[in-house]
């Protein structure tokens, strides 16, 4: 009996390790091979040619790579920061028994739930020329000439990162909430009898009791900013000038437009390497999602 | 002291407010835009309200990009691919909770380090590899590879709910003769029919949101997904935002429906499973 239920366990979890090797492992796989090689679509019949590390050395000398890579890095770090800090907010807050609990819950589902370009379009609407954010600034005196959001690199990035956060910190938000849910009401209301005030009480007993669900969700906050494409392609496109690229939408454009396989390949595996690198930071929360 | 309650008491009232309207202006912008005729959205300062509302940018919308059969194939894709992040889901994850197979958790731990890949990292491969295959422009090509990507999230939320299920239920039926497909088809899918129902949602909304792969691999007209396809109204500009917001309406409407019907299975999906990008 024994032996006939692991059988058919094996059986079980057979087809999702099929698709998972076919579709995942294999294609990393394959991207990290052919990042030694020059590949080019136009090209394809002389077949690929061995280059070594070649790809590597060009993409440390591609000035446009370094560009990306910093732009990509500094999204991430600003967006999840604030998307942390607000988050955390939003659920402390969603964690009291307030009036209108039922509402704040919903209405964080919204930017959730859209998807990715069609937040990006209406935002880019509120940032053009003409749009609501100028007229804002300017029924307040806050500006004089209506400011170029998308056309100017640095007000382009602010934009980008304000759509980013209104998109992303109710799921972040949501998430803690989960978290704080956890902990025991009582060992707050013993915290009291202490004489302990609020700040006091967040510090010592909500955060290290949030810290393993913090680290996993800013862990996969971190990894999934890190591979923005949706949100700057309805915004910007990667303009003014490719200032607003991402190591992303380089590594399509590489691919796909430029059909140089081998290099995209290289670029995708670098970030690869960022992302393991970045995740080895949160091993041990994992460990302890491993553990549920 | 009754004065300070007070004023704290309109603070949040207030805060609620200005919160709830923040998390929706967005969406309201789109409705009203939606019914605006071209010089309310060229009018300074901007216009909130459509003056005269008209359903021409929804006609429009229709006629410029074939934008229902995107929908109808957002649908069939994301249904496709809800079957199979489902089915294979549920069956990983009674193997890993409910049998004795070794590497359990090396595996919960593998799948969850693929789903930190980047996608870049994967396209290349599977573009080339669909292209040989001649699963480029089909609803099963994307459908299958968008499931895959949420496997992970699927196996981590099911395991966690079956690991709470108590295992007498199955015993009982164990000892009546049923085999193992039977308990599993018969007690444990009708015990966990909210979970997988919160769970297919949030499997839903994903596939339907999934940009960057079908924007690759599907990029005929006839196999396009919606949320590609709205892209492609934004490509001239003399397109005004009336008519690409009412685009955008049609494309979130079954999300909408799904948010306003659904949120309790949502909430209860994110906030237990929580995986999700």
């Amino acid at each position: 009996m024994e032996r006939k239920s692991t059988k058919a366990g094996y059986l079980m979890l057979f087809p999702s390790a099929l698709l998972i090797l076919i579709l995942i492992v294999y294609p990393a796989v394959n991207t990290v091979y052919q990042s030694f090689f020059e590949i080019r679509t136009q090209t394809a019949a002389l077949g690929p040619r061995f280059v070594g590390f070649g790809n590597y050395v060009k993409a440390f000398r591609d000035e446009h790579f370094w560009d990306t890579l910093w732009w990509t890095l500094i999204f991430t770090a600003v967006s999840v920061f604030l998307e942390l800090i607000i988050g955390m907010g939003l659920a402390l807050m969603m964690n009291r028994k307030i009036p209108g609990q039922g509402l704040i819950r919903t209405a964080v589902l919204i930017p959730w739930a859209i998807p990715t370009i069609v937040s990006g379009i209406v935002w880019t609407q509120f940032f053009s020329q003409n749009g609501v954010i100028n007229s804002t600034l300017a029924a307040f005196n806050l500006i004089k000439e209506p400011l170029n959001w998308l056309g100017n690199e640095w007000l382009a990035k602010l934009s980008i990162l304000i759509a980013d956060v209104w998109k992303n910190t109710p799921y972040m938000s949501l998430l803690l909430l989960s978290g704080l849910l956890t902990i025991p009401k009582d060992y707050y209301e013993a915290a009291e009898i202490d004489g302990a005030g609020k700040i006091r009480c967040f510090i010592s007993i909500t955060l290290p009791l949030i810290k393993a669900t913090m680290s996993v969700t800013v862990l996969f906050r971190i990894i999934s900013a890190m591979r923005v494409y949706d949100l700057i392609v309805a915004m910007t496109a990667g303009g003014p000038a490719g200032r607003t690229e991402t190591v992303s939408m380089y590594a399509i454009n590489t691919y796909f437009t430029y059909g140089n396989t081998g290099y995209g390949a290289t670029l995708s595996v670098l970030m690869l390497i960022i992302s393991i690198a970045i995740s080895m930071l949160f091993v041990d929360s994992l460990k302890t999602k491993g553990s549920v | 002291m009754k004065q300070k309650a007070m004023i704290q008491k309109v603070g949040y009232a207030v805060f609620l407010v200005l919160f709830l309207f923040i998390m929706i202006a967005p969406m309201l912008y789109m409705i009203s835009a939606s019914f605006m005729s071209e010089a309310d959205l060229n009018v300074i300062p901007p216009k909130l309200l459509p003056s005269a509302p008209s359903l021409a940018n929804y006609a429009r919308a229709l006629v410029q990009q074939p934008i229902l059969k995107y929908v109808y194939n957002s649908f069939v894709i994301t249904i496709i691919a809800v079957a199979i992040c489902i089915t294979a889901g549920s069956m990983a994850s009674y193997a890993l909770t409910r049998t004795n197979i070794r590497f359990k958790t090396t595996f919960l731990v593998f799948v969850l380090a693929i789903s930190l890949l980047p996608t870049i990292t994967l396209i290349n491969p599977i573009f080339k590899m669909y292209s040989k295959l001649g699963l480029l422009n089909t609803h099963i090509g994307l459908a299958v590879i968008i499931s895959v990507l949420d496997l992970p999230m699927t196996i981590w939320f099911l395991t966690a709910v079956l690991k709470n299920v108590p295992i007498s239920f199955e015993e009982s039926a164990k000892l009546d003769g049923a085999n193992m497909f039977q308990i599993f088809i018969y007690i444990l899918v009708p015990l966990l029919k909210a979970s997988i129902f919160s769970i297919s949602i949030l499997v839903f909304i994903g596939a339907w949101n999934r940009f960057l792969l079908s924007q690759v691999l599907n990029q005929y007209e006839d196999y396009r997904t919606v949320v590609v396809g709205l892209t492609l109204y934004q490509t001239t500009h003399t397109i005004p935002f009336g008519v690409v917001a009412a685009a955008g309406l049609i494309t979130i409407f079954p999300l909408l429906a799904m948010v306003l019907l659904f949120q309790k299975n949502i909430l209860g999906g994110i906030m237990e499973g929580g995986v999700k990008e």
